[in-house]
C-alpha cells in the first residue's frame, strides 16, 4: 500500500480535481478581475457623477460670481471622497480651484487624466447660460483597492469550495468505490470457484456498476467452470475413440505408421511390421527404426515421398518395390498423410498381385499376338519415348522404316489366313534376324510391319539394312512345305527431318512406301517433301473431281473415225474431257489414274456410258449411222460397267448396241484372264463391239486374239506416227493390220496426221482412220460442221487416190 | 432614412408636448396670480447715474452680485427690500423666477467668502426711493405706480419680463 499510493484512485481524482479547479479557477478569477474593474470604473463614474450632482448649484453660483473661495471649499469637500483625485473648477474668466491629493503610484495619473469627467456649469438662474466647468479625475488607487479586495475575496471564497470538494470527493470514493472493491477483491481471494463458491455483492451495491462487476465476476466464473467440464467430457470421450482406434491399428491388415521427416518410426501396427519383414537389428538407427533404410529397390524415392507429403501439406502415394537383392521383388503402396509437426502418417499395401497383372496386361496391349512382335501402339509408344529422349539430347535420331509385303492379300485370298498368318510370323522372324538389339520391329496391320533404327540415321546404312531386309523377304517362304513367293516395298522416313511427331513420320514413312510400291514393288524409298505436296495434289485433285461431277464439269469429246472402204465418217471415239474451274483443261491422262486409284472411275464411266448413249440416240434419230467408241479402264471391270447396267442402258435409250463400242487395254486382259472373257462374252452378246486399244504397245500377245472376243484392234499412235520415217514400225503396222484381217478383225490406225501416212494405210487395205489429218477431238456442238468437212476431205483424197 | 424621419417626429412631438405643458402652466400662473400683472415693478437709478436703460442680465447681475460696474463707470450699489415686503417675493420671482428661500440660499453660499456682500435692505418701498433719490450708485425697485420724479425708472419687470423669462 505504501508505494501504491500514488496509482490509488483516490490519489489519482484528488490530482485531477486540483488541477482542473486551479485552471477553471486562474480563469475564473482572470474574468472576476476584469469584471471588476470594469465595474470599479463605472462606479466611481457614476459616484463622482453624484458627487457632482451634489455640488452642482454651489459650482454654478461660484462661477456665477467668480468666487475662489467658494470654488476652492467645493473642491476640499469633494477631495474628502476617496474616489476623487484631484477637481479643477474654472468659470470663463479664470481658473477658480485647483485641487489634488498625491498618489501612490504616478504612474496611475495618466489613467486618472484619461477617466476625467467634466461638466458644464450652468448659470443658476439661466440655464442657457454657460457660466464655467467643473473637471474631476477619478481616484485610480480606489478602483485598484476595490478590486484587490474583490479578487482577494473570490479567490478565498474559490479556495474554500475546491477544498470542500476534494474532501467530498475523496469520502465518496473511498466509502462508494475503493472500499467496496478492496473488500470484492478480498473475497475472490479467498473464493472457490469450483466449490460453487459465488462472490458476494457489497452492501448498497446491488445495482451500481460495483454490483454489476461482482455479477459479471461471477457469472465468467460459471462459464470458465462450465468449459473445464466440457473439456474433461470431452478428453473422456477421446480416451475412448482412441481406445476403439488402438484395437483398429492393431488387428488391421493394412499396415499402418507413422514416421518423421527423417523416416524415423515413431509408431507401427503388427501389420506393417508383417508387410515390411523388419529386422530390428537392420533398421536400427540412433535408437530408432527408419523405413527408408528398408531394402528398396529405389531408396531415394521414399525420402522423396516424405518430403514432398510434408513440405506440399498433401496426401501423397506411390507404389514401390521392396526387395532389392531378392529374386522376388514385392510391391508396397504407400499412402502418405502430412499430419503435422513434420510428421507423416503412412498406409501400406501389398499390391504386388495387382502390379503383376497390370504389368501382364500393359505387356499384352502393346504385343502383337501373333508373331509376338509390339503392336501399333507399343510401336506408337516406343516412338514416343525416342521423340522424349530427342528432347533430353537433341542429337538422338532415329530412321522409321514400313515395310509392306509385295502380294500378300494374293497368299491370304488364294491359300487362307492361316498360310496368311504362318508367312507373316516367318517374315517377322525375318525382319527380326536382319536388325540389331536396340532397333525395334512391330507389325502395326495386317501386313504392314514397322521398324525403328535409332542407329540407322544416315540414308547410306539405312539403304543397306533396307535393301537386306527386301532380299531376305523375297526368300521362298516354305509354309507347310508349299512355296510362296514374295516381295516387299519399304517406305523410311527420318527423326526429326521429315518429321517431328508420330503421326507425322507414320504419314511420310506411308507416302514413301507408296511410291515404292506404286514404281513396281520389292524396292526402298525415301521420304521428300516433294511426296507430301504430290500427296496433298492428288488429295486436292480428288477431292475436285468428286465435285466435278455434279457441277457438270465433264464433257465428252468426239474424234471422227473414217471408213476408207466406203470413204465415209464411220463414227468417233468419245474422249472425256474436265473443265476445272480454276486449273483449265485437264487432260484424261492426268485425272483418270487417280480416278482410277480411288475407284471414282466407276461413276464417270457410268456418265460417260451415259452421254454416249445419249448422243447415240440423238444420231440415230437424226437417221445418221454413226458409232461411237467409249474406254473402259479396267478398274470398271467387272462390276463397274456390268453387262446388265449395258443393256438396261442400251434398252433405255432404243439404241442399235452394234452402234457402241467398249475400248479395253491389254491390262485388262493380263489381271484376271477368266473374270474379263466372262465379261468380255456377255457384253459381244449384247451386240456390242469390243476394241483392243494401244494394240502393240505392252505384252501384245496375240493368243488373246484369238482367246477373247476382240472385234477391232486399234493400232497405237507411236507406230502410225513414225511409220514413214522408220522402216520397222511400218512393217509392224503392216503386220498388225495383216494379222487382223486374217483373224477377221477390223484394225484403226490411230494418230493419222499426214495425207502421206493415210496413203501408206489405205495401201495396207487398214479400213478405219482416226487422227488430226481428219480432226481433233471435238465437242459435239462443233461435230457436224467437223462432220461435213471431213466428208469434203474425204471427197477430195479419194479424188487425188483416183487420180 | 426611416430612422431620421422617426428621430425628427420625436423631437417635433417632444418639442409640441413642451408647448402643451408651458400652455398648461400660463393658465395656472394667469389663474393663481392675476395680481402680479397689476402691480408692475419698476427698477429705478439716480438721475445721475448716467444711465437710461438696464437690460434684464444686467438687473440680474447687479442684484446677484456678478458685476456692480455700471456702464457709466459708477459701482452699482442694489438696494433691497425687507423679507416681508410683498414687492420683494414678487421681484425675485420676475427677475430669476426664484423664492425667497432660495435666494436667502444663494446669499448664504456667498457670505461664505464673504468677498461679495448681499444687496443692503432699505426699510421699505419709501425708503428706497430714498436711497436711490440720493446714492448716485444706488438702484432699487418699487411699484410702478409709486416711481417719482426723483428717481429714474431704468427697467420695468411686468407680466413680460415674467413671460419672457419663462421662454426658454
Amino acid at each position: 500500500m505504501n508505494a501504491s499510493w500514488r496509482h490509488s484512485l483516490v490519489y489519482l481524482t484528488v490530482i485531477a480535481v486540483v488541477g482542473i479547479s486551479v485552471v477553471f479557477g486562474a480563469l475564473f478569477i482572470s474574468a472576476t478581475n476584469m469584471v471588476t474593474r470594469q465595474r470599479a470604473q463605472e462606479e466611481s463614474t457614476e459616484n463622482i457623477g453624484r458627487l457632482l450632482d451634489i455640488v452642482e448649484s454651489t459650482v454654478g453660483i461660484a462661477c456665477f460670481v467668480g468666487d475662489q473661495a467658494l470654488a476652492q471649499e467645493v473642491a476640499h469637500g469633494l477631495l474628502k471622497n476617496p474616489e476623487v483625485l484631484g477637481v479643477v473648477i474654472r468659470n470663463d474668466k479664470q481658473e477658480l480651484a485647483h485641487t489634488y491629493r498625491v498618489l501612490s503610484t504616478p504612474q496611475l495619473a495618466e489613467q486618472a487624466v484619461k477617466a476625467r469627467l467634466s461638466r458644464v456649469v450652468r448659470s443658476p438662474f439661466n440655464p442657457n447660460e454657460r457660466v464655467g466647468e467643473i473637471y474631476l479625475d477619478p481616484n485610480p488607487d480606489e478602483i485598484d483597492r476595490q478590486i484587490k479586495q474583490d479578487v482577494s475575496f473570490v479567490g478565498l471564497m474559490l479556495t474554500l469550495q475546491i477544498a470542500g470538494t476534494i474532501a467530498a470527493i475523496i469520502l465518496v470514493l473511498i466509502y462508494l468505490i475503493v472500499k467496496p472493491i478492496k473488500r470484492m477483491s478480498d473475497r475472490l481471494h479467498q473464493m472457490d470457484a469450483a466449490a460453487g463458491n459465488q462472490l458476494r455483492i457489497p452492501k448498497g451495491h446491488a445495482n451500481t456498476e460495483i454490483g454489476r462487476l461482482a455479477n459479471d465476476i461471477n457469472a465468467l466464473a460459471g462459464h470458465l467452470m462450465a468449459s473445464l467440464e466440457d473439456e474433461r467430457e470431452l478428453r473422456h470421450l477421446s480416451e475412448i475413440g482412441e481406445k476403439k482406434y488402438q484395437a483398429i491399428f492393431a488387428n488391421a491388415e493394412t499396415g499402418i505408421f507413422i514416421a518423421n521427416r527423417e523416416s524415423a518410426i515413431e509408431s507401427f501396427n503388427p501389420a506393417f511390421s508383417r508387410l515390411l519383414d523388419m529386422h530390428p537389428d537392420t533398421m536400427e538407427r540412433n535408437g530408432k527404426k527408419h523405413i527408408a533404410d528398408l531394402a528398396w529397390c529405389i531408396p531415394a524415392r521414399l525420402s522423396q515421398l516424405i518430403c514432398d507429403c510434408i513440405d506440399n501439406n498433401k496426401m501423397c502415394s506411390d507404389d514401390l518395390e521392396l526387395g532389392a537383392g531378392n529374386k522376388l521383388t514385392r510391391w508396397l503402396n504407400l499412402v502418405l498423410s502430412p499430419i503435422g509437426d513434420n510428421m507423416v502418417q503412412g498406409v501400406v499395401v501389398d499390391v504386388t498381385e495387382r502390379k503383376l497383372s497390370e504389368s501382364t496386361a500393359l505387356r499384352q496391349a502393346v504385343t502383337d499376338p501373333l508373331t509376338g512382335l509390339a503392336n501399333r501402339h507399343g510401336f506408337g509408344h516406343e516412338v514416343m519415348q525416342l521423340i522424349k529422349q530427342h528432347e533430353n539430347d537433341p542429337g538422338k535420331c532415329f530412321a522409321l522404316m514400313l515395310i509392306n509385303l509385295d502380294g500378300f492379300k494374293r497368299v491370304n485370298e488364294a491359300l487362307g489366313m492361316p498360310m496368311g498368318d504362318a508367312v507373316l510370323k516367318v517374315a517377322a522372324l525375318r525382319l527380326n534376324n536382319c536388325l540389331k538389339s536396340g532397333d525395334t520391329v512391330a507389325r502395326i496391320g495386317g501386313d504392314e510391319y514397322a521398324a525403328i533404327l535409332p542407329n540407322a540415321t544416315g540414308e547410306e546404312l539405312s539403304s543397306v539394312i533396307a535393301e537386306r531386309i527386301i532380299s531376305v523377304l523375297r526368300e521362298n517362304f516354305d509354309v507347310h512345305s508349299t512355296p510362296i513367293k514374295l516381295g516387299a516395298s519399304i517406305g523410311i522416313a527420318f527423326f526429326p527431318s521429315d518429321g517431328k511427331d508420330l503421326p507425322a513420320l507414320l504419314r511420310d514413312a506411308e507416302l514413301a512406301l507408296s511410291r515404292a510400291k506404286s514404281t513396281g514393288g520389292n524396292q526402298f524409298n525415301f521420304f521428300d517433301t516433294g511426296m507430301t505436296e504430290a500427296a496433298e495434289r492428288r488429295r486436292a485433285m480428288e477431292t475436285d473431281m468428286h465435285q466435278a461431277l455434279p457441277r457438270n464439269e465433264f464433257e465428252l469429246f468426239y474424234q471422227p473415225i473414217v471408213d476408207l472402204v466406203s470413204n465415209q465418217l464411220a463414227g468417233a471415239e468419245a474422249l472425256i474431257r474436265w473443265h476445272h474451274p480454276e486449273k483449265g483443261l485437264i487432260p484424261p491422262d492426268a485425272f483418270i489414274p487417280l480416278a482410277e486409284e480411288t475407284g471414282f472411275i466407276v461413276e464417270l464411266g457410268s456418265w460417260i456410258l451415259e452421254t454416249a448413249s445419249r448422243q447415240l440416240a440423238e444420231w440415230q434419230t437424226a437417221g445418221k449411222d454413226y458409232y461411237i467408241s467409249i474406254n473402259v479402264s479396267g478398274h470398271q471391270i467387272p462390276n463397274g460397267i456390268t453387262p446388265e447396267k449395258l443393256a438396261e442402258t442400251i434398252r433405255r435409250y432404243g439404241i442399235n448396241p452394234s452402234r457402241l463400242a467398249l475400248e479395253i487395254t491389254e491390262g485388262v486382259l493380263l489381271a484376271d484372264v477368266n473374270q474379263a472373257l466372262s465379261w468380255l462374252q456377255a457384253v459381244r452378246e449384247l451386240g456390242c463391239r469390243i476394241y483392243l486399244d494401244d494394240f502393240g504397245t505392252g505384252y501384245s500377245s496375240l493368243s488373246y486374239l484369238k482367246r477373247f472376243p476382240v472385234t477391232t484392234v486399234k493400232v497405237d499412235k507411236s507406230f502410225v506416227r513414225d511409220m514413214s520415217k522408220d522402216s520397222s514400225d511400218l512393217a509392224l503396222v503392216e503386220a498388225i493390220v495383216a494379222m487382223a484381217r486374217s483373224l477377221g478383225l477390223n484394225v484403226v490406225a490411230e494418230g493419222v496426221e499426214t495425207m502421206a501416212q493415210l496413203e501408206l494405210l489405205r495401201q495396207m487395205n487398214c479400213r478405219s482412220i482416226q487422227g488430226y489429218y481428219f480432226s481433233k477431238p471435238v465437242p459435239i456442238e462443233q461435230f457436224a460442221k467437223v462432220a461435213t468437212r471431213v466428208e469434203a476431205l474425204l471427197a477430195s483424197t479419194k479424188n487425188l487416190t483416183a487420180g | 432614412m426611416c430612422r431620421a424621419h422617426y428621430a425628427a417626429a420625436a423631437v417635433s412631438w417632444r418639442s409640441s408636448f413642451c408647448n402643451i405643458a408651458l400652455l398648461f402652466v400660463f393658465v395656472i400662473m394667469a389663474v393663481g396670480e392675476t395680481p402680479v400683472s397689476a402691480d408692475e415693478l419698476a427698477v429705478v437709478a439716480n438721475p445721475r447715474s448716467g444711465i437710461d436703460q438696464l437690460s434684464h442680465d444686467e438687473v440680474i447681475n447687479i442684484f446677484m452680485g456678478r458685476s456692480r460696474q455700471l456702464s457709466s463707470g459708477i459701482t452699482a450699489q442694489p438696494i433691497d427690500l425687507p423679507a416681508t415686503q410683498a414687492e420683494k417675493t414678487n421681484f425675485y420671482r420676475l427677475l430669476v423666477n426664484k423664492d425667497l428661500a432660495e435666494i436667502n440660499s444663494y446669499w448664504a453660499r456667498l457670505h461664505f467668502s464673504g468677498r461679495i456682500p448681499p444687496p443692503m435692505v432699505a426699510k421699505n418701498a419709501a425708503n428706497v426711493i430714498e436711497i436711490v433719490a440720493s446714492t448716485p450708485g444706488a438702484i432699487g425697485y418699487i411699484n410702478q405706480s409709486m416711481v417719482t420724479t426723483t428717481v429714474k425708472q431704468v427697467f420695468e419687470l411686468g407680466t413680460q419680463q415674467y413671460e419672457r423669462e419663462l421662454a426658454p
